[in-house]
């Protein structure tokens, strides 16, 4: 395993200032300061190949690049920490862990683009991780890492963590913006992209936490130390959250590129109780399904868009034989319709339209129709909505009845399913404990 | 420019144009549902997909801006596909009750459906189900209908201001609605419904009564309620206006109307409206014809001539009224009576303010375009909220606070409280001394440039105020500073001056302070106007010391092209105070009322009706019966703003066309009434329309000289006209008390806290024309007296409290409203309805400078009952 | 009408305002800290509440309730002295949290946005609250509880009174 984001978080003091300045940390951002100039670290950055973790896989050198020549003053330093993609769960550790990391990333961003004001945009459904920042960026300012006069070269940035409400959506960076203005957490036109006009119409980095966390490598080994780390087309770690039916769930530090099977077997243990794999999500909810045969693929951006799905957010959700295709992507679908932010009409109207059908589908009330409806729907919701929402929606739900079409279709014939219920597999309680319990209160 | 290919056609079009646009010019429509003119795009609907070459995915062509070389296709199988797939996504929820649904006929959703085709209906579950909301007075709620396109929220934010609605919730769960679910409780100025595409907001007023095929006609006009001067467009079925509505783009008001100009037509169909003439016999009104009540009213002139001197006879004339009516009351007395007693209720304000800033920065200044008050970077605003007065002029403040202005009001906020950098809200009859802080504030940071030697005199004679007067505005000197700093770094500022800067304190004082921030800043400066003619009728020479265009009152006479000379009488004219106090002195025998209730309009209510009760003869013409004509010796019914052509002048001095909508009429146009009086009396002239008395107008006066009739039509004719030598130049002027500032009376250590009572201004209601709306009186049905909390709880009072309030004048029982922005020691009371009314409980002095009108004895007591 | 304990949180929420207010360039983004903070103190964010924050940061009510109504962690009615944040989203579903969900339903009466009668539990359906390693997982209040079995479940819930 590499050891470039997750360095030291063994420590259980791993989140505090004084074991992260032991570990070496903080030498980037003096590196930076004394001996770079903004320009020098905006081009290493691009040199690295460092591409965005937040799921686009966009170039981070070429966006910052973007902003930097960029006129318009200030400038604003967002860091993306509204993990909501279904089966993510990397940034936590990384800001449980390691939040000094993530400042130290986000200063020298600031350095590099002149930046005098950042913002942590944290998911309301991380009570903790916010104590645990706000706790952090004061100890940053007290060593003076942050405020007016950043280790005393009459550098400013000042720093303030900014908690969502409960919105996957706000994950996308126009509409975390709109959240972090104050306004619903809607998506916005582009362009004008952040870069050039994002919040308060000033040009804006929106990075994901993950992203800056390996800034600080970058500066303080070089761009070409990076590039020998994963593939020449996708350099450096990648954080692959594991999840579902592997013996040994949680966060993976591997080099891009890393073969899906070689992080099931090799590094998960393997599936749970010997059984058969069903398939991977490999990206996090919003990426497409791949079956068993496709699982030698190395994971990187180039080689999962060319099995038709996306590395997205590194959550990789390994199924089993015994779980319900359909009952999973009924979830998934209540999942984006939960979550639709109702702006454009396919992805308002659609999301639940393929939901009611789906559910119709599960409890075995639909016919074959219904399921040709289903999929004109989702091909009519595809490549038509305002942001990647409603659009990751359709994809993977196009994705899933191609590859697993017999399984919808036993539903919708047969009216049952045909795995067993997946509570089986929670294997504490039976069907019939659960009948039998008795009100509480 | 940028060339492109638009379905094979070659197109060019702006840089910053989008695909949409782009198409539109070249003639090719692309369907929108959410995309409106006028608000930002927004590419919700998703129904102007397009197709670019080069582009995998279809594009908005609302949100897409054209490029070098772009090919796009609007209309490809798969194109039509996908706006038939956003169709039935829209039709899955909402419900097919077009036979009952208001809309049908304009709807967009309806005429976008019939051209893609229908959905199969497929849809196999159930649809949302709101019911209909019928607990707003003005607005009816569909929501059931609704496509959220938002054009609603946008207008109601973006265009209006107001934010009065949002969406709520999130997803398929959207909804449209204002804070309290069940009433907007807004500023009801209805733009949404201007934009609403399907039938989800509608007007109550016309709630199952209204299909848009029932639409006559449809006549554009001027809006009859305040200054702005808005474009609005009769739709007609008969006599009756089925809805005054707007068009996005076009006017002053660029297609916005507020709450008076969108439901309180409905004054016109009023039960009290005067349907015949009435002269009185023995005390009372009695109905006879128009020959009778003509004949009546011109032998007893005759009468009252033959015995009097002309300067015995006098006019007031009417900001509700034409151009043409007032040129035409005007001649009556001047021309053919032979005297200058002609005045309105614009002397209360609007004339001395015009009067007073011409002299001193020439005649230029007051003639300004409203909508250029959008690009200010800085607004000042003192003397009334203008979003009251002259709602549509406010949002343009609100519009420019928007894009970065900074904004100063001094006074009551009212709508522009959340579009405000400092509020100088201070103690009534302390007004005076933040204005000085800030002129000498302005004067120390900005220098003299020395155009105008006689306001910098005076501006250097202005003392500081100590410590002490400071403290009494209740306005910290902090806020005032950085006011100042604020408004000595503005480079296109505007300044606002309302009616209420005049009615306390030394009028001439304070209209010269903020003539002086003018000055000092170089801004642009804008009078309210709460009538929507007053500007016009001093224009026609409805004032007694200048005849029309302006040039003041000569003996002389004025030849017509018809070779008629007119002779300009030599006495002084009686202006509206002297005219009441002529009454009741006795000189002033008789009087001509036209479209102003006196009674009700002017404080202290018991001399006018003295006055008027001594007149030997009292005409009156007007749409109602009210309590003016309670005096009227004769009656005579007019024709109401609908039903009449004419041109109006606005507040910022544009001629517009006031177009009839109504083709008949209960009374009768008032310059035809005037005319054949005045024919009566000796005046020669013939006139078979309201042109025609236009251009006499136009050889009468120096300023509408070189106009073109024909040149009013298509947003109107601005100031000055065409004419040139008309463009007079600063003069010296007179400030009273200019090194003096308020007394700073100590508390009274005993007896009840005394308040000043001052009248509202409201937005629902501007006179005597909107307590006749039953539309306006639903949303503002009865009098109120208005405290800021702090006030309240030393006074132990809550909201809905019924009080008695009481001032020298007498007293009146009223209920609390409790609003936030009501400054200290002040009680705003209605100033609308008859029996609780501000005006019956106030006096006023005339000032000698200016010659308008302030307020007295409006110390008032509040208790409990 | 406003009592002394109502009037004491309307100013303690004022100060924290104009404390929020320094974080932010313009004075409208205060909106969410203004709102998260008006929950702390109120409890939840009914009509008076949100008045309040409209008075204060300068956004009208219409708008705070449609940023309010957006999100949906904010509390807009009244909740249990305890809320449970279940979450359902598939990685604790294969996990079998559909079960626990069931489970909650039967034992406390408690389904989706609903509170107790006694008013000690209140329950939330989350979508994926990032602990899919240890699934299925919830949150009560502001902690984490991971590997939920029917007997843990139980267990952790009767530690809150």
């Amino acid at each position: 395993m590499a050891n470039v984001l997750l360095k030291n978080i063994e420590n259980p003091n791993s989140h505090r200032i004084d074991e992260y300045v032991k570990a070496g940390g903080y030498f980037a951002l003096e590196h930076a300061i004394n001996e770079m100039t903004p320009k020098d670290i905006v081009d290493d950055i691009r040199k690295s190949g460092l591409r965005g973790r937040g799921g686009a896989g966009f170039s981070t050198g070429m966006k910052w690049q973007f902003a930097s020549l960029d006129p318009k003053f200030p400038k604003y330093i967002v860091c993306n920490a509204d993990e909501g993609e279904p089966g993510t769960f990397k940034d936590r550790v990384l800001l449980e862990r390691n939040p000094h990391r993530l400042i130290e990333g986000m200063v020298i961003t600031a350095y590099a683009l002149q930046s005098i004001r950042g913002y942590i945009y944290v998911r309301a459904e991380y009570p903790h991780v916010e104590k645990i920042l706000n706790e952090a960026i004061k100890e940053a300012y007290d060593k003076g890492f942050l405020g007016d006069d950043i280790m005393s070269k009459h550098f400013r940035f000042n720093l303030s963590v900014h908690r969502g409400a409960g919105a996957y959506i706000c994950g996308e960076e126009t509409a975390l913006i709109n959240s972090l203005e104050g306004r619903r957490g809607e998506p916005r036109i582009k362009p004008p992209f952040p870069v050039n006009s994002g919040a308060w119409s000033k040009p804006t980095i929106v990075n994901n936490v993950e992203t800056y966390a390996n800034i600080p490598y970058i500066i303080e080994t070089s761009p070409k130390a990076y590039t020998f780390l994963g593939t020449k087309d996708a350099p450096g770690t990648k954080l692959f959250c594991v999840s579902g039916a592997v013996n040994k769930p949680g966060v993976y530090e591997l080099e891009l590129g890393t073969p899906l099977r070689e992080i099931i077997y090799d590094h998960c243990g393997g599936i749970r109780g010997g059984r058969a794999l069903k398939g991977v999500i490999p990206g996090g909810l919003s990426t497409s399904i791949l079956t068993p045969d496709k699982i030698d693929c190395p994971m990187d951006f180039a080689n999962l868009a060319k099995r038709g799905s996306m590395l997205g957010s590194g959550a990789i959700i390994v199924l089993d034989d015994t779980m319900c295709i359909v009952k999973i992507y009924e979830r998934a679908m209540r999942f984006f319709e939960h979550e639709s932010c109702g702006k454009c009409t396919p992805c308002r109207e659609g999301t639940g339209w393929m939901r009611t059908i789906l559910s119709r589908i599960e409890k075995g009330l639909a016919d074959m129709e219904d399921l040709a409806t289903l999929e004109d729907v989702a091909a009519n919701v595809a490549g038509k909505t305002f942001c990647p929402l409603g659009e990751g929606a359709a994809h993977v739900l196009l994705a899933v009845i191609k590859s697993y079409r017999g399984e919808f279709e036993y539903h919708v014939k047969y009216k049952k399913c045909e795995v067993a219920d997946p509570s089986q597999k929670w294997e504490h309680i039976s069907e019939g404990e659960l009948d039998r319990l008795e009100p509480i209160v | 420019m940028v060339k492109l290919k638009i379905n094979g056609q070659e197109v060019e079009a702006g840089r910053d144009s989008s695909i949409l646009y782009a198409a539109k010019a070249a003639g090719i429509t692309i369907p929108t549902l959410c995309h409106i003119k006028g608000l930002e795009p927004y590419g919700g609907c998703r129904m102007c997909l397009v197709e670019i070459e080069g582009v995998s995915r279809l594009q908005t062509a609302c949100t897409t801006k054209v490029n070098e070389g772009m090919s796009v296709l609007t209309e490809t199988d798969e194109i039509n596909k996908a706006r038939k797939a956003m169709l039935e996504f829209l039709l899955i929820n909402h419900p097919l009750d077009c036979p009952v649904c208001d809309k049908a006929g304009e709807c967009l959703l309806q005429d976008e459906a019939a051209r893609y085709g229908a959905s199969e209906g497929r849809f196999a579950e159930g649809k949302r189900v709101h019911p209909e909301n019928l607990n707003d007075p003005f607005i009816v709620r569909n929501m059931q209908r609704c496509i959220l396109c938002t054009r609603c929220t946008r207008m109601c934010g973006e265009g209006q201001g107001a934010y009065a609605i949002s969406v709520t919730g999130r997803g398929a769960h959207s909804f449209v609605e204002p804070f309290s679910h069940d009433k907007y409780n807004c500023e009801y100025c209805g733009n949404c419904l201007t934009v609403c595409p399907v039938g989800a907001i509608m007007s109550r007023l016309h709630r199952h009564n209204y299909r848009p095929w029932y639409v006559e006609k449809e006549v554009e006009t001027v809006c009859g309620f305040c200054g702005v001067g808005c474009t609005t467009y009769l739709q007609m079925r008969g006599t009756t206006i089925i809805r005054t509505q707007p068009m996005l783009g076009t006017g002053v008001n660029k297609g916005l109307l507020c709450a008076r100009g969108r439901f309180g037509y409905d004054y016109i169909e009023s039960e009290s409206r005067l349907k015949t003439p009435m002269i009185r016999v023995n005390g009372v009104l009695e109905p006879v014809s128009w020959e009778k009540a003509l004949q009546y009213i011109v032998t007893r002139l005759k009468e009252v001539k033959s015995q009097h001197p002309p300067k015995a006879i006098a006019a007031v004339a009417s900001g509700m009224c034409s151009n043409e009516d007032n040129y035409m009351l005007q001649k009556l007395i001047r021309f053919v009576i032979g005297s200058n007693n002609i005045d309105s209720t614009a002397r209360l304000a609007y004339a001395p303010s015009k009067t007073y800033i011409e002299k001193i920065f020439g005649a230029a200044a007051t003639a300004n375009v409203i909508a250029d008050i959008e690009k200010a970077d800085g607004v000042f605003v003192a003397g009334g909220d203008p979003t009251a007065i002259n709602p549509v002029l406010g949002v343009q403040i609100r519009s420019a606070w928007r894009h970065g202005a900074k904004v100063v009001v001094s006074g009551q906020p009212g709508g522009l409280g959340n579009f405000i950098n400092y509020s100088l809200n201070s103690v009534p009859h302390h007004e005076e001394t933040v204005l000085n802080t800030i002129v000498i504030g302005l004067a120390e940071m900005k220098g003299y440039s020395g155009t105008n030697p006689y306001i910098e005199k005076k501006i250097k004679a202005l003392r500081v105020p100590c410590e002490p007067e400071l403290k009494a505005t209740g306005v910290t000197l902090e806020s005032m500073e950085e006011a100042i700093d604020d408004l000595s770094r503005l480079k296109k500022p505007v300044v606002v001056i309302g009616p209420a800067l005049l009615q306390s304190g030394i009028p001439s004082k304070n209209l010269f302070l903020v003539a002086a921030i003018a000055y000092l800043t170089d801004a642009r400066i804008y009078l309210l106007s709460k009538k929507p003619n007053y500007r016009g009728l001093i224009d026609m020479g409805c004032v007694p010391d200048a005849i029309a265009g302006g040039l003041p009152v000569r003996p002389g006479q004025i030849k017509l092209k018809n070779s008629v000379t007119m002779s300009v009488p030599a006495d002084k004219g009686l202006n509206l105070f002297e005219m009441i106090e002529g009454a009741l002195s006795g000189g002033l025998k008789a009087l001509y009322v036209l479209g102003e209730n006196l009674v009700f309009n002017l404080p202290d209510r018991e001399k006018t009706e003295k006055a008027l009760s001594s007149l030997d003869l009292l005409i009156v013409q007007d749409i109602f019966t009210n309590e003016t004509t309670r005096h009227a010796h004769v009656v005579l019914p007019a024709a109401a703003w609908s039903e009449k052509d004419g041109t109006m002048t606005n507040l910022g001095g544009r001629i517009q066309f006031l177009r009839k909508g109504a083709s008949d009429s209960v009374g009768r146009s008032e310059w035809r009434v005037i005319a054949e009086i005045a024919k009566a009396l000796g005046m020669n002239e013939t006139y078979r329309d309201s042109k025609e008395v236009w251009e006499e107008m136009t050889q009468v006066s120096v300023l509408h000289a070189a106009s073109d009739y024909e040149d009013i039509k298509d947003g109107g004719l601005m100031w000055p006209y065409g004419s040139v030598q008309f463009q007079g130049g600063a003069e010296d002027f007179e400030v009273e008390g200019i090194g003096i500032l308020p007394e700073v009376k100590s508390e009274p250590c005993e007896g009840p806290l005394k308040l000043y009572l001052l009248p509202e201004r409201s937005l629902f209601h501007s006179g005597s024309t909107t307590r006749k709306s039953r539309a306006l009186l639903s949303v503002s049905p009865e009098p109120y007296l208005s405290l800021n909390p702090e006030e309240a709880l030393r006074l132990g009072l809550n909201d809905s409290d019924t009080v008695r309030v009481r001032t020298s004048r007498g007293s009146a029982v009223v209920t609390i409203k409790i609003i936030m922005d009501v400054p200290e020691r002040a009680a705003i009371l209605s100033n609308t309805f008859e029996k609780v009314n501000f005006n019956s409980l106030a006096g006023y002095s005339v000032d000698p400078v200016l010659n308008c009108m302030a307020l007295t004895d409006n110390e008032a007591v509040i208790e409990l009952i | 009408m406003i009592t002394a304990a109502i009037a004491d949180k309307n100013a303690i929420l004022k100060d924290k305002i104009k404390e929020l207010k320094r974080l932010y360039p313009q004075t409208r983004s205060v909106l969410l800290p203004a709102l998260h903070a008006a929950e702390d103190l109120y409890g939840w964010l009914g009509d008076d509440a949100l008045e309040q924050v409209s008075m204060l940061t300068g956004v009208t009510t219409a708008e705070v309730k449609g940023v309010v109504s957006f999100y949906s962690l904010f509390k807009t009615k009244p909740h249990g002295r305890h809320v449970i944040y279940l979450c359902t989203n598939i990685a604790c579903l294969i996990m079998g949290a559909d079960t626990l969900e069931e489970y909650l339903q039967k034992t406390y009466r408690l389904s989706n946005g609903e509170t107790t009668a006694d008013g000690r539990f209140s329950l939330v359906i989350m979508e994926c609250i990032g602990a899919c390693d240890r699934a299925p997982a919830m949150l009560v209040n502001d902690d984490w509880h991971f590997n939920l079995t029917m007997e843990n479940i139980k267990e952790i819930l009767e530690s809150y009174k």
